[in-house]
């Protein structure tokens, strides 16, 4: 397995690409913690922002407020996980590659087991970057009035948890990316489902009275990354993330096992 | 010296057997293989294939293929544009499985595909690498994924004439470079068996002429080459062996020269003046003799020992003859003989439900 992961890695250190990913996290970093330092107070936590979920006044006084940026824009990084993994998922398709891989490595189940520790390990320096990029960019938030001065407490905790809940949520978007992507073999297909979905579908249901709002992949993921809200509670949104990705990978798995890569 | 002979016998017993069981192919697929090359521990057969038939929906793409491939030398696997080389050669690897029948590859059942992948180096199709990536990035990652010592990258590298461009990023490399660093890539395991699909596959003469000279330069390292192409032209100066398929049935397999003996002798003739050539033929086809018209005259179906008889003949009818040729069938001729004349004879085919694929 791990010359699987060695080979995938190398075939990841695609300099242009991952600048493209990490630069996205950052940049959308700065930007949620721009938006925030200008209009927070102003802006409503309950306002039907697609991506976006942004904290309380409260929420950003307390000593977690320094890594609110992360949770707030946690479903705009999802985005570009989800594209990311899927691009690279796709790229082996598109470039013919997957022909080799798999003459190569006929357990193809170790062909996606593989690529996805590989790219668990990309998205773990993409989340760093996102978060050292949201400790930079926190400050900002004290211009629009904020008291900062609880920020200090428990710093490591504060980021350690933030930075977990962000990655665990990055984990299911990257593995959904990942699975449209076996299934269509195409990344523009799976970046278009997956942004449709959570940027559109999601919030049309939303709209309606009666629907089952928490059980919504967004919602799921979104509580992920603020270690829970008060809709849905921590334990219960890692539980529905993790059935997400058990069963996303089951069925990513069998696809890809069993059907004609040659075509 | 016993195991060869052992061996051979096995391999005509084998072929026999083949032949027997082609008889319904149309022409007679001959597999009779005693190789010259000498490969240590190599099998006595690199590839061996028992009625072996691939269908896609109502598609046949291969139709009871039997056929054994000897180790050592280049095989040439040529056939039309969807004839089922390439199902051929996907199912050989493992890529798909086949709707019935039994093959091996390098002794191993091609049901357990990971007990030969490291004896098997391959370039399906085009060579497909990430084209942001560099040919060294490209053929690392590749070893890795073999379990390869690094220095076979520099290796293969050598071998193909790329090391000097091997930190270019591959999206910079002509159609010919990355055919190389295709077949680098089949290289990296050192492999005693290579399958190529259609490596020349676009390149201009030069190109093909280069691609030519590395896979007999690969061959006389002992390994075994199998090589497809719709083209036989761009195969028969190179192959030691060859197998034809049309329509997914094999319609020959065996040494070059064995295919050789096919080609048919014939004598091109044109009379001096124009307006003779109907009488000529009358009078040729009174007095026995088999011919066909040509552009410019006729070709006479005869060998060469039928020159004078022939020029008798004409002079006896009273027209001189300003040419007079004797010629062989050229192997491409055969082969389109063989195979069909034009694609669509194919789509022809095709439409009357002998359809293949791939």
């Amino acid at each position: 397995m791990l010359r699987v992961v060695r080979s995938e890695l190398t075939r990841l250190a695609q300099r242009r690409t991952l600048l493209v990913w990490f630069g996205l996290m950052a940049l959308f970093a700065l930007m949620v913690n721009t938006v925030m330092g200008a209009a927070v107070g102003q802006l409503d936590p309950n306002m039907p922002s697609p991506g976006v979920s942004f904290p309380t006044p409260a929420e950003l006084e307390a000593p977690s407020g320094l890594m609110a940026g992360l949770s707030a824009a946690s479903n705009m990084f999802g985005v570009v996980t989800l594209s990311m993994w899927a691009f690279f998922t796709a790229q082996d398709y598109s470039s013919g590659l997957i022909r080799l891989l798999v003459a190569g490595e006929p357990r193809r189940w170790r062909l996606l087991a593989g690529k996805s520790i590989a790219l668990v390990g990309v998205t773990a320096v993409a989340v760093t970057v996102a978060a050292l990029a949201n400790i930079v960019a926190a400050p900002a938030v004290a211009a629009s009035g904020i008291s900062t001065a609880a920020w200090g407490t428990d710093l490591p905790t504060v980021i350690g948890e933030a930075w977990v809940n962000l990655f665990l949520s990055q984990l299911v978007w990257g593995v959904l990316g990942l699975v449209i992507a076996v299934l269509s073999r195409s990344a523009m297909v799976a970046v278009s489902i997956g942004v449709g979905y959570v940027l559109v579908v999601e919030s049309l249901i939303r709209m309606v009275d009666g629907a089952p709002v928490d059980q919504l992949l967004g919602t799921t993921l979104g509580a992920i990354a603020k270690g829970g809200t008060t809709a849905v509670s921590y334990s219960s949104a890692l539980a529905l993330g993790a059935a997400y990705v058990i069963v996303g990978l089951v069925l990513a798995g069998i696809v890809f096992t069993r059907r004609d890569v040659t075509d | 010296m016993l195991s060869f002979r052992l061996a051979a016998r096995e391999q005509r017993r084998h072929a026999a057997r083949n032949a027997k069981g082609s008889r319904n192919v149309g022409i007679e697929a001959v597999v009779m293989y005693v190789s010259t090359h000498s490969h240590t521990e190599s099998p006595m057969t690199v590839v061996t294939t028992t009625d072996l038939t691939r269908r896609f929906g109502a598609i046949t793409a291969l139709d009871a293929v039997s056929l054994e491939l000897p180790p050592g030398g280049i095989v040439g696997l040529v056939g039309p544009n969807g004839s089922g080389k390439s199902t051929l050669i996907r199912t050989l690897l493992g890529l798909i499985r086949p709707t019935s029948g039994t093959a091996t590859v390098l002794g191993h059942p091609i049901t357990s595909p990971k007990t030969y992948a490291s004896g098997v180096g391959t370039m399906i199709e085009s060579p497909a690498f990430v084209a942001s990536l560099s040919a060294r990035a490209n053929l690392t990652s590749l070893a890795h994924l073999h379990g390869t010592p690094m220095r076979r990258v520099d290796e293969v590298l050598a071998q193909v004439g790329l090391l000097g461009r091997d930190r270019e990023p591959v999206r910079r490399f002509s159609l010919g470079m990355k055919q190389r660093l295709g077949i680098a890539a089949a290289l990296l395991t050192d492999p005693g068996l290579l399958i190529l699909d259609e490596p020349t596959n676009g390149l201009d003469p030069a190109g093909i002429v280069e691609i030519r000279g590395l896979l007999q330069a690969i061959a006389r390292e002992g390994r075994t080459v199998i090589v497809s192409s719709h083209l036989l032209s761009e195969l028969e100066a190179i192959c030691d062996h060859l197998v034809v398929i049309r329509f997914g049935k094999l319609l020959f397999a065996g040494p070059m020269a064995e295919l050789l003996k096919r080609t048919r002798e014939h004598i091109d003739i044109a009379p001096e003046h124009a307006a003779d050539l109907e009488r000529l033929a009358t009078a040729l086809r009174d007095s026995g003799w088999e011919l066909v018209p040509t552009d410019t005259g006729l070709r006479v179906l005869a060998g060469a020992d039928r020159t004078a008889a022939l020029n008798r003949a004409a002079a006896t009818a009273g027209i001189t003859l300003s040419r007079l040729v004797f010629a062989q069938d050229s192997l491409e001729e055969l082969f389109l003989e063989m195979t069909g004349r034009v694609d669509g004879e194919l789509a022809g085919a095709r439409a009357s439900g002998e359809g293949t694929v791939a």
